[in-house]
């Protein structure tokens, strides 16, 4: 298998001109995408690194593709500032892959995904042409917004060689309260009061009970736990907290409610996601009861007020005909599959148009 | 138009529903561009998406070019008829089909009018962000068409971002369905959404649409400061953004636009070289905290005179005005044009300079309304369209405004779109090669380009540059420019 590792735009154009067929890959932190690539060449972008223009104060900063999160999120944070789409492997992953395979974290409950914070990209296309999409200002509505697009493509459309996004102001202060309901109808009925209450929550996922911390006496099979998240400044946070805890404890069917320490662990819906394959399912909520009974042995959290379940499983094939049971795509991010994108799948027409145009030697995989 | 295709149209339409005659013609020949118009060929009006998709496989067939119209208040031209081509008017679409307040969301026709959403979604104490000056009239196909945003996008964002799903047929007349009611949208696979809503009408008609729906802020606190110097209120801008607060909308207007204003609307505004509006929204605690914050800020600003709204009737009033400036400006001159570029946010106060020296330049006045919060700038160049020259004249200080934007780093729109109006400078903001990409792409789905013919791309025929004065909606307070 023939391996590359451009250092520059240039390169990665001769890289993409001379190979038959080739395949990105920034810091292989989601081991799924990288095992059909059937001998395609393998471009490693981890080296076109760095933060080339970060405007505190216009919101917007943009970086080269294989930048780590880690460092963006390092020189966000030393301005007070941050991702709102919460990129959702921080400690491992590069911007780029972030983007391709749409990866955003709890927090994208309170402002959007990575495509609400995309403002533009450049790239190179299958035939070697390097262009701009998009723009570097928070708000353009001139030409296609090929940028979007680019968020899920996974490669396969274009190579993402730089990025701008929307940057928010961040928050002090973070909070995290913890709801325990007898049955999984419990905690969405929860979920949907929250959704129509004027509460700012900073995050919520939803999670069997006995998988999250604390590890507590009095929870059962079947119980599920709410994690909600305030964010904000010292002096009204107590009160808020207060408030929400009490709305809750009136208004839902929660059964114990207690405050957890916050920390990132506990806000990293994949940490306690243990299995030889883990797998992303966008799904509205009140899909959520059906599928749950097909997947009850998977190790499973439903995060960003259960719009996106993560689920962990060593049976794949299961988990595929859960999905095409209950008319859902998934993408797989650990484990070797022959195909990342399982369940249902998408409806390619329009994508397929742009392949023509990016791609028509189709040689990116 | 020619019979053969007449009669093609005669199998999907009744008479009523098929528009032929001059008369039934004229009220479509413009939209909220009114320096601009066309005579359609003729207008199809239909009642559902079947007639839709029929429609648009006889355009592709018989290499019709069409055009869909919503309400017509673009104000790029985007929705202006192409000549003897056919106008697809979708207003009788406007059906929501569901409304799931637990899920936030909503599923609608083309056809529904922007604030039919809020208002559908306020028993549930939600509301549909995107708010175009328009909301009253314009509606959600237009809005997708053109990614419309309004003066709260800084935090929440333009109508891309709230749209989750979409049913639509392409140009060709290919059905697809793309995202869901997730709120990750498309999720997995190239976001298409994001793709497809900002076209212009060039890929083809959205026939079904998936929104998000927000939770209504608990509290609103609005504040206005009147500054003797344009530069300072751009400034300010510049100051909160800096405290590190997120004011759901930002918004300037300088000293001509607020005389329009107080003359239309009597906001009671205070005489001043420009004003500031700024608009914190949210949690009650959180609001009422960061609004402290604000006022300090706006203080050292070096504000002349702050006024800060106690209730929602005085924050009505500091909105009408800004809300109502564009017809207002309309009663100081007989024409105008309406300017959508972008600045970086940090070079507002440079670009207002620069736009001050070039109305000196040319001997025009120009009002200036604008979203601060995110460098979109509206200047009004108000002229005569009886005087001979004059739109070519405010059309130069136009193009050197948008080259401007282009310098400064910025835009040449933020928030109306190409269309018929900017297409001639498009090559200003992207090269050769990225616009024969975006043509290639045009013609891979639309091979006989027949979608929105002559709108986004520079060059084809042109509509005759006729009218001026306001548009007959607009005359009547139905619609404003923003």
């Amino acid at each position: 298998m023939t391996m590359y590792a451009p250092g520059s735009v240039t390169e990665l154009q001769a890289v993409v001109r001379e190979s038959e067929r080739i395949h990105i890959v920034g810091n292989g932190s989601k081991t799924a995408l990288h095992c059909a690539v059937n001998g395609a060449a393998i471009a490693d972008l981890s080296g076109m690194s760095g933060i080339i223009e970060y405007q505190p104060s216009e919101y917007t900063v943009t970086a080269r593709a294989g930048t780590p999160v880690r460092e963006l999120n390092e020189a966000l944070r030393q301005k007070s500032q941050y991702l709102p789409f919460d990129p959702l492997l921080p400690e491992q992953a590069t911007i780029g892959g972030t983007v391709a395979s749409n990866l955003s974290g709890s927090r994208r409950f309170r402002y959007g995904g990575v495509r609400d914070f995309i403002l533009g990209a450049e790239v190179v296309d299958g035939e070697g042409r390097t262009f701009r999409v998009g723009g570097k200002v928070v708000k353009n509505s001139a030409g296609f917004d090929l940028s979007k697009f680019l968020v899920g493509s996974l490669g396969k459309y274009a190579i993402m060689t730089e990025l701008t996004f929307k940057v928010f102001p961040d928050v002090p202060r973070f909070r995290c309260l913890g709801f325990l309901f007898e049955a999984l109808e419990d905690a969405l009925s929860a979920i949907y009061f929250i959704n129509q209450s004027a509460y700012e929550l900073d995050a919520l996922d939803l999670a069997p009970a006995r998988s999250v911390p604390p590890i507590n006496r009095g929870k059962k099979d079947g119980n599920w736990k709410l994690l909600a998240r305030l964010a904000g400044f010292d002096d009204t946070l107590p009160q808020r907290v207060e408030r929400f805890s009490a709305a809750m404890t009136g208004d839902t069917a929660t059964i114990q409610v207690e405050e957890i320490k916050d920390s990132a662990a506990l806000w990293n819906p994949l940490a306690d996601l243990s299995g030889e394959f883990l797998v992303k399912v966008v799904i509205p909520p009140k899909q959520l009861p059906a599928f749950d009974v097909l997947i009850a042995h998977d190790h499973r959290r439903y995060s960003v007020g259960g719009n996106i379940a993560f689920a962990a499983t060593d049976d794949i094939a299961q988990l595929d005909a859960a999905l095409d049971a209950s008319g859902l795509t998934g993408l797989c991010l650990r484990g070797a599959v022959d195909s990342a994108v399982i369940g249902v799948p998408i409806d390619n027409a329009l994508a397929e148009r742009v392949k023509q145009v990016l791609d028509p030697q189709r040689k990116l995989v | 138009m020619n019979r053969a295709v007449i009669e093609a149209l005669e199998l999907i339409y009744p008479s009523d529903r098929l528009l032929t005659r001059d008369v039934e013609l004229l009220p479509y020949e413009s939209d909220a561009l009114t320096a601009f118009s066309a005579v359609p060929g003729a207008v199809v009006l239909p009642i559902n998406e079947e007639e839709i998709i029929d429609t648009v496989r006889l355009c592709h067939q018989m290499a019709l070019p069409f055009v869909a119209r919503g309400s017509g208040t673009s104000l790029s031209g985007g929705s202006l008829p192409i000549p003897e081509g056919l106008t697809i008017g979708l207003n009788r679409l406007n059906r929501i089909k569901k409304l799931d307040p637990e899920q936030r969301i909503a599923v609608v026709e083309p056809g529904v009018i922007n604030l039919h959403i809020t208002e559908a979604a306020q028993p549930y104490g939600l509301y549909y962000a995107p708010d175009p000056s328009s909301q009253s009239i314009c509606t959600i196909g237009g809005n997708i068409a053109f990614n419309s945003g309004g003066a709260h996008c800084l935090k929440y964002g333009m109508t891309s971002n709230h749209v989750l799903g979409l049913k639509v047929v392409l140009a060709d007349g290919t059905v697809t369905t793309f995202g869901g009611e997730s709120v990750d949208g498309v999720g997995i696979g190239p976001d298409l959404v994001g793709l497809f809503v900002g076209s212009e009408g060039l890929f083809g008609i959205a026939l079904e649409i998936t929104v998000r729906l927000m939770p209504q802020p608990e509290l609103y606190r609005t504040v206005l400061a009147a500054y003797n110097d344009l530069g300072a209120a751009g400034d300010a801008v510049s100051m909160v953004v800096a405290s590190g607060l997120l004011p759901g909308a930002m918004e300037i207007m300088d000293r001509l636009a607020i005389k329009a204003a107080e003359a239309s609307v009597q906001a009671g505004y205070p005489d001043a070289e420009a004003l500031l509006i700024v608009e914190l929204e949210g949690e009650a605690l959180q609001v009422g905290a960061e609004f402290d914050q604000l006022l300090d800020t706006i203080e050292e600003s070096g504000a002349f005179e702050v006024r800060v709204a106690q209730n929602e009737a005085e924050r009505t009033r500091i909105w009408k005005g800004r809300k109502g400036a564009f017809s207002a400006v309309g009663r100081l001159s007989p024409d105008y044009i309406v300017q959508d570029g972008v600045v970086p946010r940090s070079r507002l106060g440079e670009a207002l300079v620069q736009i001050n020296e070039l109305k000196e330049k040319h001997q025009l006045d120009v009002a200036n309304v604008f979203h601060a919060g995110d460098g979109n700038l509206h200047p009004l160049i108000l002229y005569d369209g009886r005087e001979a020259g004059a739109l070519e004249k405010a059309e130069a200080l136009a193009g050197e405004i948008l080259a401007l934007c282009i310098n400064l780093g910025g835009s040449i729109t933020g928030e109306h779109g190409i269309g018929m109006e900017k297409r001639d400078y498009l090559p200003a903001m992207f090269s050769e090669e990225e616009i024969d990409i975006m043509q290639a792409l045009r013609r891979a789905i639309d091979p006989n380009e027949i979608a929105n013919r002559g709108k986004m791309f520079p060059g084809g025929e042109a509509p005759a540059l006729s009218q001026h004065g306001m548009h007959p909606l607009e005359r009547a307070g139905l619609i404003s420019r923003e």
